[in-house]
């Protein structure tokens, strides 16, 4: 396995259909590793590793379902592509809710088994950069003074320095100057990474009245 | 009077033998009766004898007769009785014979050396007789001698008789045996006292014999009536054995039995017209084993033949159903019983009936064709029940037939496969096509409609064939399995098919009552097992359960506690294993759910 490139975990009970399975991804320039019981899976599982999961629905012990909800237990989840000899409309949409990038249909064809498990690893990408930008985020903000980050909860409701510099009984070039030291510590370029950011990261500030006001306005 | 009473008797019992020359019995008492006709009219003149020269003469020579008595009397005694001691009539005979050859070598005759004078008495009636009077013979004690070796030799005979023979021997016995004994007592005793000059009286053997001639003749009378009563009674069973041959022709062409006969000497089968009619043979056709094998439907002759043969050396019975070909192409079914006379191996005849089952074995064959129909009904409807767990089992082959088959191209496409990578992958394709084509075989063989064709199966292999179509329904199910099947099961006779069937009904209901129930119970456990000449399966579920008063009844046509389902299927299952010789039930589990178990009967031998 190199490092650099995501890995396809591949789960089915059935050891002919998953050594098809790894040779159409090897075929197609993917890293396949593969376990014929869903428990092998989990014990060998490293949610540090790049990539998806594709899971037969049907196996014996843990089914599909079920192991997408242990998966997500585990917390930051690989995207999941699943596989099924018969698929019916229930168990797809209850896949699909939990987060499924795909449900197909044995026998699958390599088109839609590749696109879907390149949409997947894309998923997985994008989820651990997101991951990656927040995790600095949170970095930075714990090196934030008591005062920046009384800032920063006024910038992040969208007021503008003249409304934060009155707020805090301060004078706008202050406010500036502890905006920009913001930005710098935490590696942010614009106010919309900003918002969205502090937005991720689930932290609440204090809400003040003219915020609300302000949001209303927005 | 005496003489012709005597030789009247002599006629009948001559004339009775001569009719039945096996009765000699009836010769000897000819005999002894002449013979003691010619003794009396020896002692006749020996009374009227007139001078001493001639009394001796006709004493001497009465001697004959009484040597002809003597042996006719053994000759009645042994002949009548077939007992005694034969030296001890052949001694009495002998001495009786040295008694007349004595005569003529000493004295002047057996009695005395020297008759001396006549005596005259006169005799009442009258008439006045000649008696002798001499010197007594020294020899004269052989006479007696050989009386009395003839009495013991009677009283023998009589003995044996009185201790083996029937209640009737014993009278006859009883009343010849006493008769000839009193006379042999008397008549020596008389003619030695006349002899010695003690009494005077004419000589009376004969005389003194004839009570006992008569009594022997009326017994040997009562012997000819009787087997004139039995010769009556004879005739009178013949008749009735033929009216009795009669009503059973009748019967049997009434019942249209053919009776049949086979001489294995001769090799010839007799039979009733009724018979040849029914295997469509002429009535004056000469039939052999071989010729009535060959009316016989091809594949029946071994059966048959062997059949025959098992009841020629072992014994007992011979019982076969067959086809036979009419010229007319059609098939006619009949069914045969026979059986021998004699111990096995050494019999000569066989016999026995045949009949014509055609309308009975077409009857048996519609209802198994119904059965068949119905129970293939049944079967379509539990595969359409299993849909999903067969598609299952479908796309999984060709899951990985489609993924190997792209790869491949996709290798070939950027150059890059190497030729092992693109042989191995072939190689997976081709046992995957073959995996598909599997199921897609246990399936038609299910959902083909056909007649039932027993033979010999391992009921294991059965089992598991059946747990690969099942096994997706059982994933689906969330049912956990548990195998659980005895090595080594001794084969059983059935349609593998319907056993299947069976099995498959019991699963899907094993998992439909466990649909309820927490995954972590649904539990199912499969086992085969040999006990008492049967091989038992069982599926026990753990299920809700069901009542015990529907135990039985679940088994009955349209009794289902499913809100779908026609409440056939079990019905059939019990009238498939039933049609097998087996038993189908239904028990509640101590802990829960339910158990279903059947029988099949063990054929003979064991699989490896």
């Amino acid at each position: 396995m190199k490092t650099n490139q995501p890995t396809v975990f591949v789960v089915d009970d059935d050891p002919s259909v998953l050594k098809a399975l790894a040779r159409l991804l090897l075929s197609a320039g993917l890293n396949a590793v593969t376990f014929t019981s869903p428990n092998e899976f989990l014990e060998n599982y490293d949610p540090h590793a790049a990539g998806c999961v594709v899971l037969d629905v049907s196996m014996p012990g843990l089914d599909g379902l079920q192991l997408q909800q242990a998966l997500a237990a585990l917390g930051d989840a690989a995207p999941v592509v699943f596989l099924t000899g018969h698929g019916d409309i229930p168990t797809s949409v209850k896949a699909m809710k939990e987060g499924a990038v795909d449900f197909l249909t044995k026998p699958v064809h390599e088109q839609d088994l590749i696109a879907a498990v390149h949409a997947a690893i894309e998923k997985d990408r994008l989820n651990r950069q997101a991951r990656a930008e927040l995790t600095g985020f949170l970095a930075g903000l714990a090196t934030l003074t008591p005062r920046e980050k009384e800032v920063l909860a006024h910038v992040v409701t969208g007021k503008l320095n003249k409304q934060i510099a009155a707020d805090l009984g301060t004078v706008e070039k202050t406010i500036k100057v502890h905006r920009a030291h913001i930005m710098e510590k935490l590696h942010i370029r614009s106010l919309a990474d900003l918002v969205r950011l502090t937005e991720r990261s689930g932290i609440k500030f204090m809400p003040i009245e003219k915020s609300v006001k302000a949001e209303r306005q927005r | 009077m005496l003489v012709s009473t005597s030789l009247t008797l002599a006629l009948i019992h001559l004339f009775v033998w001569y009719k039945q020359p096996q009765q000699r019995v009836h010769l000897s008492f000819s005999i002894v009766a002449i013979a003691a006709a010619a003794v009396t009219f020896m002692e006749l003149l020996a009374m009227h004898a007139s001078s001493t020269d001639q009394m001796s003469l006709i004493l001497r020579w009465a001697h004959l007769p009484i040597l002809v008595f003597f042996v006719a009397i053994a000759c009645f005694v042994y002949g009548f009785s077939v007992a005694g001691r034969l030296w001890l009539a052949l001694t009495a005979c002998a001495l009786q014979a040295l008694t007349l050859i004595l005569g003529f070598t000493t004295g002047s005759n057996q009695f005395f050396s020297e008759v001396t004078a006549l005596k005259h008495v006169t005799i009442f009636g009258g008439e006045t007789i000649s008696i002798p009077e001499g010197v007594l013979n020294p020899w004269y004690v052989v006479g007696p001698l050989g009386v009395l070796a003839l009495i013991i030799y009677v009283l023998d005979a009589s003995f044996s008789v009185w201790r083996h023979g029937t209640e009737t021997d014993r009278r006859l016995a009883l009343i010849i045996s006493s008769g000839i004994v009193l006379f042999l007592l008397i008549a020596p005793i008389h003619a030695a006292l006349v002899n010695m000059g003690i009494i005077n009286s004419p000589y009376i053997v004969g005389f003194s014999f004839l009570p006992t001639i008569v009594a022997m003749s009326l017994e040997l009378s009562n012997e000819v009536l009787h087997a004139a009563q039995l010769t009556h009674r004879l005739q009178a069973s013949e008749a009735e054995l033929r009216l009795s041959e009669q009503r059973m022709a009748l019967a049997a062409s009434a019942a249209e039995l053919g009776l049949w006969e086979w001489d294995i000497a001769r090799d010839e089968i007799w039979s009733t017209d009724k018979g040849r009619a029914l295997f469509g043979i002429d009535a004056q056709e000469c039939v052999s084993f071989e010729r009535f094998l060959n009316t016989l439907y091809p594949e029946d002759r071994e059966p048959v033949a062997q059949a025959v043969q098992k009841a020629l050396e072992g014994g007992g019975d011979y019982e076969s159903e067959y086809r036979i070909m009419l010229p007319d192409g059609k098939l006619r079914w009949i069914a045969a019983r026979g059986g021998i006379d004699m111990p096995p191996g050494t019999a000569l005849r066989m016999h026995g009936v045949t009949l014509d089952i055609t309308r009975r074995k077409q009857a048996e064959l519609e209802v198994e064709r119904h059965r068949s129909e119905l129970a293939h009904l049944s079967r379509v409807t539990l595969l359409g029940e299993l849909s999903g767990s067969l598609a299952h089992e479908l796309s999984q082959p060709l899951a990985a037939i489609l993924s190997n088959a792209q790869a491949a191209q996709r290798f070939l496409a950027q150059g890059a496969a190497g030729l092992a990578e693109v042989r191995d992958i072939l190689d997976d394709i081709v046992d995957e096509d073959k995996r598909a084509g599997e199921v897609i075989h246990r399936l038609r063989l299910l959902l083909k409609k056909g007649e039932s064709r027993h033979q010999r199966l391992d009921i294991n292999t059965a089992v598991r064939e059946v747990l690969k179509l099942v096994r997706g329904d059982l994933l689906n199910h969330k049912i956990t399995l548990k195998v659980d099947l005895a090595p080594q099961l001794p084969a059983v006779n059935g349609d593998t098919v319907q056993i299947q069937q069976v099995m498959l009904n019991l699963l899907i209901n094993g998992c439909e009552a466990m649909a309820d129930a927490k995954p972590t119970n649904r539990r199912l456990r499969i086992r085969s097992l040999h006990a008492g000449g049967v091989v038992r399966i069982s599926v026990a579920d753990q299920g809700r359960g069901i009542a015990a008063g529907d135990l039985e009844k679940i088994f009955e046509p349209f009794f289902t506690t499913k809100t779908q389902g026609m409440g056939m299927g079990l019905a059939i299952c019990r009238t498939i294993i039933t049609a097998h010789g087996g038993q189908l039930w239904a028990e509640g589990n101590n802990d829960r759910g339910t158990s279903f178990h059947f029988t099949l009967p063990v054929v003979s031998g064991t699989y490896s």
